[in-house]
């Protein structure tokens, strides 16, 4: 396993890197070497001193203009991400439950002709388990020990999904605060611009400790675990 | 618009089934990204914002995070994360992530107070802190040794510095950020149920047929919780009824069939109305579930003249004239006020009149039991027409209206057959009467019976995810010990010691150093040496310029521990590197109760380390000598601490024994096995346990090659004995990491959903077993209690014993110190939004959460804006009695205010609102009120 080589110490010579906190503006800089003085100032996001406040301004919001069916879109983060909204949104918020704009252009039958993300399948999945009354108590019928789905897809977009501004916003323009190096892998080809988020892959790899990914009653009896009781020391 | 939006929305949805159906991936794609996938591993893991929990699958690639998705496992969030739940995914690549330690030193290379930062070894660290330690036990003994602790360390880190710290340094000077999140809801558990934590869990959404959101903008700040709230409303909107109750308009109320808008602290007069509907119509409507009244609660009353949570007169840094004359106009009001026309009917039951003048003692626990009548006077003032005008807080609406909607929430309230669940988190909690307003809250649900049962229960969210996890359970606060155990308690402290393996009296008893205190305490020369672990203290308290002044200009030294620099990092002496989530084995707690575990997925960076290793390295630099000798009193310890050490060597330790061998590399620690044919830790890092490929030079110089056992375990599991077995029981270690969490109490594996409820909580099963009651209030703290009347208890009563009951308290609305006047003319109310983590220091650094809002706006009225010469877009300066910063005017936002508030969120380093806030608390609950203080607002 790729984890377990960086388990196993190397041999290799203890190297010090010097990295990150500059005089000036901090950029991606592993292994790079830098100045080693640094400033209060130079760090953090307020490049100003935090004494005062006369010359301290916010970073102005300046998102864009462009309307929706005219808007580039903005490419994903990673696989899957939610897509961030490209067009101004003006007159489109707040989500009231009478009034949702944005499913008026991104419903999946409209969005092709309207040039907008269609809402993909995950939408219109339920993921949620029904619960009912049994002998007056109130049951799921997913088995928590066991990590039980209970997934249906359906042919109408989710309530729980009603509130697109959740997971979707508009974006400043500018430069940032600070880079980030996250670098996105993408397994689809067009994963940066669509979700590919459905059927199997729904359910891949729920077992995240393979095939024992259940409670056992050697599980629950801690049998191991010297640490693991007060010993009759009740409070 | 109208109804026939809706339709439309049905309607295409129904048309849009086939297209939705045919958007899935075709197959042969499928195949091709699972191939893609082939060297991606995914695992489970928490999300690391609120208190909601949410769970997440994380992918990871050559040691590198790529991808977050929801977990459709994960019965929190069933496969939907908020925008920020998707975007742990870039948390911890922010390109000035601290790397090394940062040492301030002079030109000579010393450590200098006022000199610059320069990288320092990690055993250069040390020596800096073990130094300063020594320095700061000199001066004041464990008392001058703080630690700013917090509401997002993991379970295990929490553990570690709150075992060090007591066990180890005998501090209590250790209180965590949660103070200010939930320190309210705690003590009003504790006076309710004589225990902490939620009776509900939140498959009450999906159950109740009311979602009431009480000062709560539930839609930002518990995005997840909202999307279930969401669903149920649109799901049956004719039967679902959602009121909004809140300070200023926002996107909870968009979903929501009433909004009322209340003026700032008037929520406690709203319930006492509500209380008041149901006691003075029961007589003609039957309202009240009299036997299960009589059955499980009593009636309650305690003093109300008990302050605001400010500096006290006598102490010094006012002695010494640090705050200026404005601000004393405010923090004069902690020791006399003068009651004025707007509380004088509802403190007219409890002896005062408008003009009285109320001296206040400091803020106290103490309570007694009264009659039921008396509870009725209590509320009688609450009348329709009083609360009204106290409570409304809209200028521009009309009274009639608003009282239309009062009486509308009331009968939500009591109309039989209907579930209701009322949800707060911020706006209750931070609030001068904070512990009142939550008790208060109870009442109503528990006079209707709608307590404690699916669908039906006051519900108090937490904000930080792991407040209940680690802050409250662990108990990382001054006062108290691992699972509702307290450090006054000498009972509790000999189980501790016993556990802990450290000598009989070797705990501290006298625990009341909470996070406004040690900031106090610098200010006051008390504490010489604070720890920042996981928070951020110079930014996130208010009043922050004395405390900045405090730490910059002040003989002691702070030390930050942070994933990034931030403001607490600026201010510091000492800024360390710390793994942040994801790159280390950890478990978080959230609000229903729910424990979750997760295993590193990543190295840290550069020379980051975690803050359990940072804690567990100090404990290496000090012995029983240095620590368990006697200790003068010093600050609020009136006694002298007495000498252990003979005691210790009883025990088999001498006096150069370190606290490391004692408290974390024990025989028993080191029992817990490092073990790659472990299914839970197979193919999985462990940097604590093997070091790492890093090659981290660590505390001794050398390079670090683990503590060569699983030491996660070994600490979560000692931590889980205290738990086990008396209504809090957690899960083994091993289960955790097999399921998507479980909500304590766990028994035989079982987890519990309605806590107190005989029906669901084997504790309650077993509690009313003979009288056969449906439910058991079993908590056991102050539940034996004497009698009184609303004006004072009466010491010759007997004090009689309350198990298995709850209490209904009298409370009363009061002014909070400083509102709005001629000068300072309106009111601000600070919070979060929804891109935004408390201070911001990992989600500006997310490049797609920074463009979503990279700044903090005053959001405010349009008109308001308009008379005050502002413009949309333009900077005005926000200023009150203690300092100011400028923002840009927001009139359209997400966020609307009434007419004489403004809203300024408090992530922004650059708008550091912190600087106007004031640093009044609960008096009970020491829980500062961030939602309310009185600025004026100009052109900048």
């Amino acid at each position: 396993m790729k984890t377990m080589s960086k388990i196993t110490i190397g041999l290799a010579a203890v190297a010090l890197l010097m990295v990150g906190c500059t005089e000036q503006a901090p950029k991606p800089s592993v292994g790079k070497k830098v100045s080693t003085i640094v400033s209060e100032e130079s760090l953090g996001l307020r490049k100003t001193d935090i004494y005062t406040e006369d010359a301290t301004i916010s970073d102005k919001t300046e998102y864009r203009s462009a309307q929706a069916t005219t808007s580039t879109k903005i490419k994903r983060a990673f696989q899957d991400a939610p897509p961030m909204i490209p067009h101004d949104t003006t007159g489109m918020l707040p989500i009231k439950t009478d009034d949702n704009r944005c499913i008026t252009c991104h419903m999946p039958e409209i969005a092709g002709s309207m040039g907008a993300t269609p809402i993909p399948v995950s939408h219109f999945t339920d993921f949620r388990p029904k619960g009912k009354i049994v002998n007056g108590k109130f049951e799921l019928p997913t088995d928590v020990s066991k990590n039980e789905v209970a997934i249906v897809q359906e042919d109408k977009l989710q309530n729980a999904r009603f509130n697109c501004s959740a997971c979707h916003a508009p974006q400043s323009q500018g430069n940032l605060a600070v880079e980030n190096t996250f670098e996105a892998v993408f397994t689809s080809k067009d994963g940066s611009n669509r979700s590919s988020w459905a059927g199997g892959k729904l359910t891949e790899s729920l077992d995240t400790v393979g095939n024992e990914s259940f409670i056992t009653k050697d599980d629950i009896a801690n049998k191991n675990s010297p640490a693991g009781s007060l010993g009759g020391a009740a409070h | 618009m109208s109804l026939s939006r809706r339709e439309f929305l049905k309607s295409s949805a129904a048309a849009s089934a086939a297209a939705a159906i045919g958007m899935s991936v075709p197959a042969e794609l499928e195949a091709a990204a699972n191939q893609a996938e082939g060297d991606w591993r995914w695992d489970k893991a928490a999300c690391r914002f609120c208190g909601t929990g949410c769970g997440i699958m994380m992918a990871t690639k050559n040691g590198k995070i790529v991808a977050v998705k929801g977990d459709p496992a994960a019965p929190v969030n069933r496969g939907l994360n908020c925008i920020k739940g998707y975007f742990n995914a870039k948390i911890m690549y922010g390109a000035d992530r601290l790397t090394q330690p940062l040492l301030r030193v002079g030109a000579d290379g010393k450590f200098d107070k006022k000199g610059k930062f320069v990288p320092v070894s990690w055993q250069r660290a040390f020596d800096e802190m073990e130094l300063n330690i020594r320095k700061a036990l000199k001066h004041g003994g464990p008392e001058s040794v703080a630690v700013f602790a917090s509401g997002q360390y993991t379970i295990m880190e929490g553990y570690t510095a709150l075992k060090m710290m007591k066990a180890g340094f005998r501090s209590n000077a250790i209180d965590p950020n949660a103070r200010h999140c939930m320190a309210s809801a705690v003590v009003g558990f504790y006076q309710t149920f004589g225990v902490d934590e939620p009776s509900g869990c939140y498959d009450d959404i999906e159950l109740t047929d009311t979602i009431v959101a009480w000062g709560s903008n539930m839609a930002e700040m518990h995005p997840i919780l909202w999307s279930r709230v969401t669903d149920r409303k649109l799901s049956n909107p004719d039967r679902v009824k959602v009121i909004s109750i809140q300070t200023y308009t926002h996107r909870t109320s968009d979903l929501a069939d009433t909004e009322i808008i209340f003026s700032p602290n008037t929520d406690g007069a709203l319930w006492n109305y509500i209380a008041r509907e149901i006691v003075m119509r029961d007589a003609a409507e039957g309202i009240i579930d009299w036997d299960f009244v009589k059955k499980h609660m009593i009636f309650a009353a305690g003093p109300v003249n008990i302050g605001y949570g400010m500096r006290r007169s006598d102490e010094k840094s006012i002695k010494e004239g640090k705050y200026t004359a404005k601000e004393m106009e405010i923090v004069s009001k902690e020791m006399k006020t003068i009651v004025s026309k707007k509380e004088a009917p509802a403190l007219e039951p409890y002896g005062y009149k408008a003009g009285d003048t109320m001296n206040h003692t400091p803020g106290t626990l103490a309570h007694w039991e009264i009659s039921y009548e008396d509870y009725k006077k209590s509320v009688a003032p609450y009348t329709l027409e009083y609360t009204a005008a106290i409570v409304k807080g809209d200028p521009d609406e009309n009274v009639e209206v608003f009282k239309e909607k009062l009486q509308q929430l009331a009968n939500l309230y009591i109309e039989k057959g209907r579930k209701v669940v009322s949800f707060w988190t911020m706006g209750m909690n931070q609030h001068t009467r904070g512990t009142w307003v939550n008790t208060l809250a109870y009442n109503v649900h528990f006079l209707l019976n709608k307590q404690a049962k699916p669908g039906d229960g006051a519900f108090s969210l937490t904000g930080q995810p792991s407040a209940c996890g680690t802050a409250r359970e662990v108990g990382t606060f001054t006062h108290r010990l691992p699972a509702d155990m307290m450090v006054e308690n000498p009972a509790h402290r000999k189980i501790a010691e016993n556990k802990w393996m450290v000598p009989e009296g070797t705990l501290n008893g006298v625990g009341v150093q909470h996070i406004m205190k040690i900031h106090r305490d610098i200010e006051d020369g008390l504490v010489k040496f604070a720890w920042v672990n996981v928070c951020n203290p110079y930014q996130d308290t208010a009043s922050a310029e004395h405390w900045i002044k405090a730490a910059r200009e002040m003989d002691n030294f702070i030390v930050t521990s942070d994933g990034y620099p931030g403001i607490s990092a600026k201010v510091s002496d000492l800024i360390l590197p710390s793994a942040m989530i994801y790159e280390k084995w950890g478990a978080y707690g959230n609000a229903e109760r729910r424990t979750q575990h997760w295993r590193q997925q990543v190295l840290p960076v550069g020379d980051a380390m975690s803050d359990t290793w940072q804690w567990v390295e100090l404990s290496k630099r000090f012995t029983v000598k240095d620590l368990w000798g006697e200790w003068a009193p010093s600050g609020p310890r009136k006694e002298a601490l007495p000498s252990v050490i003979e005691k210790a060597k009883a025990m088999g330790y001498s006096e150069n024994t370190t606290m490391f061998d004692i408290l974390f590399a024990n025989k028993t620690a080191k029992s817990y096995q490092l073990d790659q044919k472990d299914t839970i830790q197979k193919g999985y890092d462990n940097s604590e346990g093997y070091g790492d490929s890093r090659n981290v030079v660590g505390s001794d110089g050398k390079v670090f090659n683990g503590y060569g056992f699983f030491i996660q375990k070994y600490l979560f599991e000692e931590y889980a004995a205290f738990t086990r077995g008396h209504g809090h029981d957690l899960a083994p270690f091993n289960v955790y990491h097999k399921v998507r969490g479980l909500k304590w109490p766990v028994v035989d594996g079982k987890e519990t959903a309605w806590r107190f409820n005989a029906k669901y909580d084997p504790y309650a099963a077993k509690a009313t077993k003979e009288s056969g009651n449906s439910h058991a209030f079993y908590g056991t703290l102050a539940k034996a209690l004497k009698f009184g009347t609303l004006s004072g208890m009466d010491a010759k009563s007997e004090q009689k014993s309350l198990a298995n009951k709850a209490k209904i308290f009298a409370r009363p609305y009061m002014d909070p110190p400083e509102m709005p006047d001629a000068e300072y003319d309106i009111w601000l109310s600070t919070g979060r939004v929804l891109e935004h983590w408390h201070s911001g220091t990992m989600t500006m650094r997310v490049p797609e959460l920074y463009r979503a809002v990279p700044e903090a706006l005053c959001y405010m009225h349009p008109t308001d804006a308009k008379n005050k010469d502002l413009k949309q877009g333009g900077l005005c300066w926000v200023e009150s009695r203690r300092g100011k910063v400028k923002a840009r005017v927001e009139t359209r936002g997400r966020n609307r205010p009434p007419r004489g508030l403004v809203f300024v969120p408090w992530f922004d380093e650059k708008v550091f609102i912190n600087k106007v806030c004031l640093d009044a608390t609960c008096p009970m609950s020491k829980q500062t009120d961030f939602k309310k203080c009185a600025v004026k607002v100009y052109k900048a």
